[in-house]
């Protein structure tokens, strides 16, 4: 395999700085939260959505303690097709996030090596945007720099700003990909369809049928055995 | 008996009833006297929640100096805090000076419009007032707003109670219900509202909603007297078959002779003579049902 060539600058002018970067990025985006968490606000059409939300869920799950009547007249309120409150209201999809550092370093994508050598395993952990088979193990693309950066610094994040930082990016990602950040849906819409589609097939079972029968039959059990019962069936 | 403690135990007393959420402002208020005025300078941090919970409880029990001084000193630390201006808006509620009070809810709302608790003071401005009405229009606006905000529910449902319309008041209470449909209270009021409305299909779903109360709490005096009324009511009824009729003189029954025994039960334990009651409630029992079944 023939030796790749590249100019030492790089180093310098390109991996150094994402270290830089990402650092002063996270510090930055501490700050940044700090400022901007005690301004923020909740809005109101925000707050009554999400418990609009648990309401329905609420009927879903313990609908069956109120007679039938009570309980269609709750699901016609959510889900009636012309007046219903999920097919009537309609919420904007939340903004996205803006852009973050990595398609910073996308843009400027290049390769250098690590002073010792790896073996091929390392090769998608490293190399991530450079698609060379060729290519020892050892060389590292600046994406994988960038990712190998986000995670790593995390540890110098909690010795600098302290332990519950905002600097954090991965848990922001981890926010970004289950899809929903500190309790309130990202996209009301959707959740609102979701919630739709679960109350539309969910059937009306009267937990009370017949407990008088029941309680002739075992009026001295005590309460505790009854719950467990009851929560079993 | 407060003066005794010392400032130490007096402060676990009352950060217990905070942390409880207890209603006990006679004894905030004397902890707070006798104790911890004098050592206030001892209690730290904690000193500031220990003013605002004294100033509660003193505007409960109409001290009003007590409120007083606790209000300044929290003013004097926090002049902007929103918790603060709540106090003083409590305060004038307190003094019956409704129109100032409103008028600091409404800064506060301005600010922050998503404050329920501002939003419900605002209700029990005109609860207070003795505009039933007005309280249960904007209670339902609230409702609307916060569909999960069972507190309101529970408030809602009394106002309707007040007003008399069952209706409504059952639709709130199936809301409760639904919230915790483990507690034997929610059920059992559900069942007398549903037994105040009247007619057989209330009467029906009243029994059952008694028992499903004594189901989950088999010693509810007042479920079983339920169970008893409304299953006698039902037998009673001329519209129903001979099969429902048969069931529910054996529910009656059965309900008749669980009070019995309950009664000859705390008789025995407590060691009075209840003969005399029992003989009154077995009367009664036997005239109703012999009355109904005729």
């Amino acid at each position: 395999m023939a030796e790749l060539l590249l100019d030492s600058n790089i180093r310098i002018w390109v991996f150094l700085p994402i270290v830089i970067i990402t650092f002063l990025v996270g510090i930055i985006r501490h700050y940044a939260t700090i400022l901007l968490t005690s301004d923020k606000k909740v809005e109101v059409q925000q707050m009554s959505d999400s418990q609009a939300l648990i309401r329905s869920k609420i009927l879903r799950e313990n609908g069956r303690f109120i007679p039938k009547e009570s309980f269609l007249m709750r699901k016609d309120f959510f889900n009636n097709e012309h007046t219903g409150f999920f097919n009537t209201q309609k919420r904007d999809p939340v903004m996205k996030n803006p852009m973050t550092v990595y398609d910073l370093v996308c843009f400027y994508s290049s390769i250098a090596k690590v002073p010792f050598p790896l073996t091929l395993r390392f090769k998608p952990m490293l190399q991530r945007g450079v698609e060379l088979m060729s290519l020892d193990a050892s060389w590292v693309s600046s994406a994988s720099w960038y990712f190998l950066n986000v995670f790593g610094l995390r540890s110098m994040y909690s010795l600098i700003l302290g332990q519950d930082n905002a600097a954090d990016q991965t848990r922001m990602m981890q926010d970004q990909m289950t899809g929903m950040a500190s309790g309130m849906p990202q996209d009301t819409g959707k959740a609102f369809r979701a919630e739709w589609e679960a109350l539309e097939i969910c059937e009306h079972q009267w937990a009370l049928e017949g407990v008088e029968d029941e309680i002739m039959g075992m009026a001295v059990t005590p309460p505790e055995t009854i719950y467990i019962k009851s929560k079993m069936t | 008996m407060a003066s005794s403690m010392n400032w130490e135990a007096a402060r676990d007393r009352l950060r217990k009833l905070r942390e409880e959420q207890h209603r006990c402002s006679d004894e905030v208020v004397s902890l707070w006297e006798d104790v911890l005025c004098a050592n206030s300078y001892r209690l730290g941090d904690e000193l500031w929640m220990v003013h605002e919970q004294v100033c509660i409880a003193a505007l409960d029990c109409g001290n009003k100096d007590v409120a007083m001084m606790n209000l300044h000193a929290l003013q004097e630390q926090f002049p902007n805090s929103m918790r603060v201006r709540r106090l003083r808006g409590l305060f004038f509620e307190s003094q019956e000076n409704y129109d100032k009070a409103l008028k600091i809810y409404d800064a506060i709302l301005d600010i922050d419009e998503t404050n329920t608790l501002i939003r419900k003071r605002k209700i029990a401005i005109l609860k207070a007032k003795d505009d039933i009405r007005g309280a249960i229009k904007e209670l339902n606006v609230y409702v609307e707003r916060f569909m999960s905000d069972y507190e309101a529910w529970m408030e809602l449902c009394d106002l309707y109670l007040q007003e008399q319309d069952y209706t409504k008041a059952a639709f709130c209470l199936e809301e409760l219900i639904m919230s915790n449909p483990h507690s034997h209270l929610y059920h059992e009021k559900y069942a007398e509202i549903k037994y105040t409305q009247g007619g057989i299909e209330n009467m029906c779903t009243a029994r059952r909603y008694f028992a499903q109360s004594l189901k989950l709490n088999p010693n509810n005096m007042r479920a079983l007297y339920g169970l008893f009324l409304s299953a006698s009511n039902v037998a009673s009824s001329k519209s129903k078959d001979a099969k429902t009729k048969k069931d529910n003189i054996k529910y009656a029954a059965w309900a008749a002779e669980q009070i019995t025994k309950q009664y000859k039960e705390v008789a025995r334990k407590k060691e009075v003579d209840t003969s005399s009651q029992l003989t009154s409630i077995l009367h009664m029992m036997d005239e109703i049902q012999i009355t109904q079944t005729s």
